[in-house]
């Protein structure tokens, strides 16, 4: 039914691609300043959406349906000149939107010019404007630089404010703040939630987590393969009343819970790793040093934001840097006085998954990658290391994949498992995981966590955990030490930081990723 | 910049003195009682101590001062080179950037293939037969034209060798504009400025054509060997008496030392080119302002 | 000035690579049996039949000795491509694989080589084979055009090689051995490219040889060489055009097919 007087009325859109429907009889209604969150894994049909409002949809796609843009019909896909309304597309700064040798400043300043038809003087101006209201320090000069001298929360703050000086009617973001880091995402949404509120545009905004919708609010449209499942506000989808599909998805995004208690892993043992008065900063004073030890089989979350600290403390334990004072034992073998030879050895014992899945090389095959280990350390027949091989990538799920396919080729899902079942082969003592979930849908990060978990479980490693996120801690440690400006702040159980923080920081790590509307605790689900 | 400046000054410096130790080894070959390890590396530090101060020696085969020699000839190659290096920009570089920034790249890949494939020799002897016979221009593909030339035909006679050289730059202008291009048009800001808001056009002339620019100028190295490198061949197939024909003379008689110092002097035009070419790609490649 | 540009189809591109690998089979058949093909041995002169227009006696006519040019073609290109052969495998050897190899050896040995062949790669490759040539005798002059060709080579394949790419010092951080990431890059880089990177190294030495010979510092008559016959030829070619155009034109098919075979990427190094 085609509505008039709403912002928007989509009626009955149908997305096909290859023959394929990617969004499947879609309507919508949104008023002046109203939001739609879209909540659903990759392929749930939100980023079609997008591009068909946007105007950016692939010309192979085939898109019928009816589009009423302020009461006036609207060809589709729509074509930005032609529509009444000035819409705006906020990306994810991690999906490279940006040259790579021209300045941040000058893109989002032509990006500007060219949606509001004004001079490029003006447009730095309202740039510059918009930045100022922004909490922080980015300024027109920060941004003038390339893409890869920016952090992407800049970058982020840099394409908000770009929005924000548009004046749009209707903002399109896709994804926006995902895998930017806690307390980056919370800023940031609480960024544009300010503007929404001070310029009044209406957003959809697509999203596989639950951040969007908890500090945004308003209506939550879930998705799946290209149809709505159903739609409501976040807490009555969180009920044991929603739809099953709904309860699954909220069960397997992440949220920290306040009240669980994990049992200490029983395979904890003898000192694996000990740390006496290491001192991983230059300028701090030996007595700052760090002291802390990790049993075998024992989890240690480093837990702090991007600059905080863990990973230098991480650099200086496992000897890559060498450590102004302190001593590291690992394996009863002080990392300081060997040789490169004999580190060389020592580091057989120590495995790494990582977030941004750099550790694999794209040339090398999937049967390659997970045998390299064994067939570099050990001198094995090839029927052992292929039964050796077919063990783990079944453990990781990855057994059924084509095994001469090239890493370059494989999915973010595939890529975290493989280095996994790259890690199971090497049979580590030590596993240093890093962000681990970055960049995965809600429930590949449940398979993930899962597969770690069973790792640990069947095989008895340590894990030092790395991450910003005290969900992925919590899943994955028992115990916690907290960065924050290259200092250790807290450390102790999780379970009791996360009771009764002490520092400031830990409290906004936590506050970063709590949803107290949301949190395990209070859904009855 | 400063960084980058000092940088690309060391690599040249670096580059030349480089150069100047292999030619100096190799002028040492022809050097007397130079039989043996010792006295060759003798011979050939006291053959760069001379180049230092600035004597060249002289040439085995007409008995002159190395440098008097080269002054009667380098500036001959040397022009030849700037004229092929003009035309092989003012042809190759339109043609080849609609080739490599529009739609008609993938048709024109096995094409440039096609071209690139013919030597240099091959394709001289074929402009000298194409202007004999179409055009009946003279040509000195088979001896030296005389003197007693008119000002047109001289005109003629000088410019197949220049077209030859310009056809070979043209091949490695193609080359190095569709590498950058090729460079230039990874990663997903084409979409994802399209999504932002900037039209295919805007996104091209502000963001990919100066990339593609600034890859084909910090090539200059390499179209500057081929110009060289054609330059030596030109000059023998057309009996032009520069420094590439001394070149080849030399090393057929066994002119170490005049051969070393061509070496040098084509080593150090490369390396100089190298090093304008980084310099004005970085500046073209850096957007600061809108 | 439009969409996003791409590369040449992979279907496009696999089609000339495979036209290349043909051509170059074809060429090898032909030349070995060159003198099976060849309707007189190479050098024949027959005085009654000087300088004669190609005709069905003399396909490809004969030259000012009266030399069948049919048969002074074939021979001519089994005697370039056998050098060429010979050159592009030592331009693989010292030049690509020596590069690879190099770049992963302890730094300041690293970089001495780096620089060292980086000067003499800086030098038209053909000028120092031409050099390298006077220096030792004509004799070699296959190998030494694919010395030649070889501080190049040794250049890109040097700085191809992504010593501290993250994942090396992944690898590195969990004890993989030096020699195992070298492995790794000769076993999935050169293992896939081999093909590619004898095929060019095989087009780049073909040009060198022939152009040496052209100039006179390749192979000495009575030897057949594509380059000596176009030298030869440059007498009589204005008026009998014959005598260049078809080692000529042998000359470039057989570059031509070297290149495509390569499949070369959009814009790659040739």
């Amino acid at each position: 039914m085609m509505e008039s007087g709403a912002l928007l009325a989509l009626s009955e859109l149908t997305v096909l691609r290859g023959g394929v429907p990617v969004l499947d009889r879609f309507s919508l209604r949104l008023d002046a300043g109203e939001s739609a969150i879209l909540l659903g894994e990759s392929g749930s049909g939100g980023e079609a959406l997008l591009s068909v409002l946007g105007g950016f949809a692939d010309k192979a796609d085939t898109v019928t349906g009816a589009l009423r843009v302020r009461g006036s019909e609207t060809r589709l896909p729509a074509r930005r000149a032609k529509t009444p309304i000035r819409i705006a597309y906020l990306p994810n700064p991690l999906s490279q939107p940006f040259a790579p040798h021209a300045s941040v400043l000058a893109q989002l300043t032509r990006v500007i010019a060219r949606k509001q038809g004004s001079p490029l003087g003006s447009a730095h101006e309202e740039l510059r404007l918009a930045l100022e209201r922004f909490p922080g320090s980015v300024t027109p000069q920060l941004l003038d630089a390339k893409p890869g001298r920016l952090d992407p929360v800049t970058i982020a703050i840099g394409l908000l404010a770009s929005v924000s000086a548009q004046t749009p009617d209707l903002v399109l973001a896709d994804h926006a703040v995902a895998d930017l880091g806690p307390s980056a995402i919370r800023m940031l949404l609480e960024m544009l939630a300010a503007e929404r509120k001070r310029l009044g545009f209406a957003l959809i905004y697509a999203t596989g987590g639950l951040q969007p919708p908890a500090r945004l609010g308003g209506r939550v449209i879930v998705m799946r393969a290209g149809r709505v499942v159903e739609e409501g506000d976040a807490l009555r989808l969180m009920s044991g009343h929603a739809h099953a599909y709904t309860r699954t998805l909220f069960k397997a995004l992440p949220r920290l819970s306040l009240t669980e208690t994990r049992s200490r892993s029983s395979a904890r043992g003898q000192p694996l790793l000990q740390v006496h008065g290491l001192s991983y900063d230059p300028k701090a004073h030996p007595r700052d040093g760090i002291t802390f030890e990790l049993r075998r089989g024992a989890a240690l979350a480093l837990v702090g934001e991007e600059g905080s600290g863990r990973r230098a403390l991480l650099r200086a334990v496992l000897a890559f840097d060498r450590a102004p004072a302190g001593r590291v034992v690992f394996d009863a073998v002080d990392l300081n006085i060997l040789s490169q030879t004999m580190a060389s050895r020592i580091r057989r014992r120590v495995a790494f998954v990582t977030g941004t899945d750099e550790s694999l090389d794209p040339r090398m095959t999937l049967w390659g990658t997970v045998e390299e280990p064994l067939r570099a350390h050990l001198n094995l027949s090839g029927e052992l290391v292929a039964g050796y091989r077919e063990a783990a990538l079944k453990r990781v799920g990855l057994a059924s994949h084509e095994g001469k396919r090239l890493v370059g080729g494989l999915t973010a899902f595939d890529k975290r498992r493989l280095q996994v079942a790259r890690a199971i082969v090497g049979a580590p003592l030590l596993v240093v995981i890093d962000e681990p979930l970055r960049g995965l849908d809600a429930f590949a990060q449940t398979i993930v966590r899962e597969v770690l978990t069973d790792f640990r479980a069947t095989q008895g490693p340590a894990f030092l955990v790395i991450t910003a996120d005290f969900t992925v801690a919590q899943a994955l440690a028992e115990d916690a030490m907290v960065f924050h400006e290259g200092k250790l702040i807290e450390r102790g159980p999780i379970v009791e930081i996360l009771k009764e923080p002490r520092e400031e920081a830990t409290k906004a790590l936590i506050q970063a990723v709590s949803l107290p509307d949301l949190s395990q605790d209070a859904a009855p689900g | 910049m400063r960084s980058f400046l000092a940088r690309q000054a060391v690599r040249l410096v670096v580059g030349v003195f480089g150069a100047a130790l292999i030619a100096a080894a190799i002028s040492a070959i022809g050097a007397p009682h130079a039989h043996g390890l010792a006295p060759f590396f003798f011979a050939a530090v006291g053959r760069l101590v001379h180049f230092a101060r600035g004597d060249l020696g002289q040439s085995a085969i007409s008995g002159l001062p190395v440098l008097q020699v080269l002054a009667g000839s380098v500036p001959q190659t040397l022009l030849m080179v700037l004229e092929g290096a003009c035309l092989a920009l003012v042809a190759g570089l339109p043609l080849g950037l609609l080739a490599t920034v529009g739609p008609t790249r993938r048709a024109t890949a096995p094409l440039v293939q096609i071209v690139t494939a013919t030597p240099v020799f091959c394709a001289g002897l074929a402009l000298a037969y194409g202007a004999v016979h179409l055009l009946h221009w003279p040509v000195s593909v088979n001896m030296p034209v005389g003197a007693s030339v008119s000002p047109d035909q001289a005109l003629q006679i000088a410019a197949l060798p220049v077209v030859a050289v310009g056809l070979a730059g043209a091949a490695a202008v193609q080359l190095a504009l569709r590498r950058a291009a090729s460079e230039a048009s990874g990663g997903a800001f084409r979409s994802g400025l399209k999504r932002l808001g900037l039209s295919a056009f805007e996104i091209e002339r502000r963001f990919v054509l100066p990339q593609v620019l600034a890859g084909l100028v910090a090539s200059a190295g390499e179209i500057m060997m081929a110009l060289l490198s054609a330059a030596v061949v030109t000059e023998w197939v057309f009996h032009q008496s520069g420094v590439a024909d001394l070149f080849v003379k030399s090393v057929a008689l066994a002119d170490w030392n005049m051969a070393a110092i061509v070496v040098f002097i084509f080593a150090c035009l490369t390396f100089v080119a190298e090093f304008a070419g980084r310099i004005a790609s970085r500046m073209l490649a850096s957007e600061g302002r809108p | 000035m439009t969409s996003a540009p791409e590369a040449p189809a992979p279907l496009l591109r696999a089609i000339l690579r495979g036209v290349g690998w043909c051509g170059l089979g074809l060429i090898m058949v032909t030349v070995f049996l060159s003198d099976f093909l060849a309707r007189a041995p190479a050098g024949w002169t027959d005085a009654t039949v000087m300088l004669s227009p190609p005709s069905p006696a003399h396909p490809f006519g004969t030259d000012l000795l009266g030399r069948d040019m049919l048969s002074e073609t074939l021979h001519g290109l089994a005697q370039t491509g056998g050098h060429a052969l010979l050159g592009a495998l030592v331009a693989i050897l010292c030049g690509g694989l020596f590069g690879a190899v190099a770049a992963r050896l302890p730094r300041p040995l690293a970089f001495s080589l780096r620089g060292t062949l980086g000067v003499l790669a800086t030098v038209p490759a053909l000028l120092l084979a031409i050099l390298l040539i006077g220096l030792t005798a004509r004799f070699y002059a296959p190998l030494v055009a694919g010395l030649a060709a070889a501080p190049l080579a040794f250049v890109r394949a040097f700085d191809r090689v992504e010593v501290d790419s993250t994942h090396s010092e992944y690898a590195r951080a969990t004890g993989i051995p030096t020699m195992t990431l070298l492995r790794r890059d000769l076993s999935y880089e050169f293992h896939e490219m081999l093909g590619s990177v004898a095929a060019r190294a095989l087009a780049a030495v073909t040009i060198i040889v022939s152009t040496a010979s052209f100039l006179g510092f390749g192979a000495e008559p009575p030897a057949r060489d594509l380059g000596l016959m176009i030298a030869a030829g440059k007498a009589t070619y204005l008026a009998a055009w014959w005598t260049a155009v078809f080692p000529a034109a042998a000359l470039v098919i057989l570059i031509l097919f070297a290149r495509l075979a390569a499949g070369l990427g959009e814009g790659e190094r040739p």
